[in-house]
């Protein structure tokens, strides 16, 4: 495929996916490294591979499954211990419904 | 001294009643503080709760109770694995508090085996580096050279048993992050199968490459700590119940008419010719205790960095979402009025806090495997490397029907200087040419030290094996080492440290 070009944009659009907030001097830095490594990348296509099935996993196929038994877990207390923020038992987050 | 004992020899003395742990841990934490500034290996040593564990080490042996296959033996631990109320950061500022509430099943074995964790290591931000530059806490050095880097990521964990602080580690491999490292320092390390050592409690990377190992002093050290490590665990459902028997009986085992494997695309462009001079006498030594050596291809060779990073950043930009500033870690509130605008205050909590919290390599490897997951690029490149995997699998298969082992260089240069590369991401991608295959292949593989360089810097030796034939890679590593030049080398800061 056409490869495409690696822009303030693209960078924009993928932090904005991936929950970052980046400054305008990182935009531009991670834009002119990104199309770098992309280009690398673009050797991939050098391989015919129509008739290759993909690898996701080496062996998930013979691993053991384990028994569907209740087993017990963290306390809420120590859940919670490592929260930025606490309130009524849960973790509190910023208001998010408007 | 206490710095010339491996693993095995430590425990053995502690369980003989020869040696007391307590005695054993506070002469390591001796020449931790001794040696440690100049290094920076260790991101949080463990003192207190060092000398505690091994004063109940010292006391079930006088109860009359067996102790363990790491009787009194100090550990050092990535800063990527949890240990339970004692800081875990994964060299990262987004972690810089976090006290994990639970201990990781290779930390659990340990303790059950009477080890001693002697405290966390330096490392590349959640293992993204080959150099530890990457490091929120500044880098560790490398103890044959204090200018230079002990390699990434597991940089922290290697310095420590290369300056003989410990005698042997933990580390976590993803594309090379133990046998790289064990390369630029003179040290033994182990990426086992994937599958053989149980994930549960390391701060995932990549999660279909990750594998936690050894570091030691010496390979009966390493298959040691490995076989204690080992084993299905079921709160890793990729864990499996490995076969492969005693791997430290295979580290005695006679290498006779085993075959070895050398690929020229290890041999290529790029390596350098000390490097590969080196590497190329240990094989011939290897001959003459009666291997054989063959060439084999691994045509796919040069695809494996480009495969590589599109995988492992697809499954970092996956793995770090978890990182968002609510459950544990870092938390960054943007200024502005709060609960006025809704989902965007939410929305705004989160990237401030990973703005924060995350460096730059971690920023955009995020940014890389954002992008090839993303509507309209998942085929081009996600799917597609997912497939160039399975012909660099194919690659190994085919080899390994030939040949018991594939002896390669392990990274193409020695250590190189802190700064040198740090500005350039592809070229210190570079590094891991050699290692990374065996991560996308799920092989074990291992590092130990062959020649040192003219100006006496580390040279590395790799040895990759069939999935779940890490005993066969020991018995030849075994066998390599005992004829190696490297063996009784130390660096120069460990022979200068002052008796502790």
């Amino acid at each position: 495929m056409a490869r495409p070009k690696i822009d303030r944009d693209v960078v924009l659009h993928v932090a904005k996916l991936a929950s970052l907030s980046l400054s305008d001097g990182e935009v531009d830095r991670f834009a002119a490294e990104l199309e770098r490594i992309v280009a690398h990348v673009e050797q991939l296509d050098a391989l015919d591979t129509r008739d290759v099935p993909a690898t996701a996993h080496v062996q998930l196929e013979s691993a053991p499954w384990r028994e569907d038994v209740v087993r017990p877990g963290l306390s809420r207390e120590a859940a919670l211990s490592q929260a930025p923020r606490v309130e009524s038992g849960g973790f509190a987050v910023p208001p998010f419904v408007e | 001294m206490l710095e010339d004992l491996g693993v095995t020899q430590i425990a053995e003395r502690v369980q003989r009643g020869e040696l007391s742990a307590e005695k054993v841990a506070e002469q390591t934490l001796g020449r931790i503080s001794a040696l440690d500034g100049g290094l920076h290996a260790f991101l949080h040593v463990a003192g207190a709760e060092a000398i505690e564990q091994a004063r109940e080490i010292d006391r079930k042996r006088s109860r009359g109770e067996r102790l363990g296959a790491m009787a009194g033996v100090p550990v050092a631990i990535k800063d990527a694995i949890c240990t339970r109320a004692q800081p875990t950061t994964a060299g990262s500022k987004i972690l810089a508090e976090y006290l994990p509430p639970y201990d990781a099943t290779v930390i659990e074995r340990l303790r059950a085996a009477d080890a001693v964790i002697v405290g966390k290591t330096n490392m590349d931000e959640f293992a993204m580096g080959s150099s530890t530059e990457n490091s929120a806490f500044g880098p560790a050095r490398n103890p044959w050279d204090a200018a230079r880097t002990p390699g990434g990521s597991s940089g922290g964990s290697a310095a420590a048993v290369a300056a003989r602080m410990t005698a042997c580690a933990l580390g976590s491999d993803t594309g090379g992050s133990i046998r790289q490292p064990a390369s630029l320092t003179g040290t033994v390390g182990v990426k086992p199968t994937y599958g053989r050592v149980s994930r549960f409690g390391l701060i995932a990377f990549a999660s279909s490459l990750d594998q936690i190992g050894p570091f030691a002093t010496d390979v009966r050290g390493a298959a040691r700590v490995l076989s204690v490590i080992s084993g299905h665990d079921p709160r890793d459902s990729t864990s499996l119940a490995a076969p492969g028997g005693d791997l430290e009986a295979a580290c005695g085992r006679t290498v006779r008419g085993l075959r070895i494997g050398m690929p020229a695309e290890y041999f290529a462009e790029g390596l350098d010719a000390e490097v590969s001079e080196s590497v190329r006498a240990a094989v011939r030594e290897l001959e003459s205790e009666g291997c054989t050596v063959h060439p084999v291809q691994l045509p796919h060779t040069s695809f494996a960095l480009a495969t590589y990073y599109v995988l492992a950043t697809a499954e970092a930009s996956s793995n770090l979402a978890r990182f968002d500033g609510v459950r544990y870690g870092l938390r960054v509130d943007p200024g502005g009025a709060p609960g006025r605008s809704g989902a965007s205050d939410l929305r705004a909590m989160y990237g401030a806090t990973r703005d924060a919290g995350f460096g730059a390599e971690v920023k955009r490897r995020i940014l890389l495997g954002t992008f090839v997951l993303s509507a309209g690029y998942y085929d081009a490149y996600y799917l597609k490397a997912q497939k160039v995997r399975t012909l660099i699998r194919q690659d190994f298969q085919r080899a390994f029907a030939e040949v018991d082992v594939i002896c390669s260089p392990t990274s193409p240069t020695t250590a190189f200087r802190l700064g040198e590369k740090v500005d350039d991401p592809l070229s210190m991608y570079l590094n891991d040419v050699y290692t990374l295959p065996a991560n996308l292949a799920g092989i074990p593989a291992m590092s130990l030290p062959c020649a040192p360089s003219r100006a006496g810097m580390p040279v590395g030796l790799h040895v990759m094996a069939r999935p779940f034939e890490e005993a066969t890679m020991l018995a030849i590593a075994a066998t390599w080492e005992a004829r190696s030049p490297a063996r009784a080398l130390r660096p120069p800061v460990a022979a200068a440290a002052p008796q502790a």
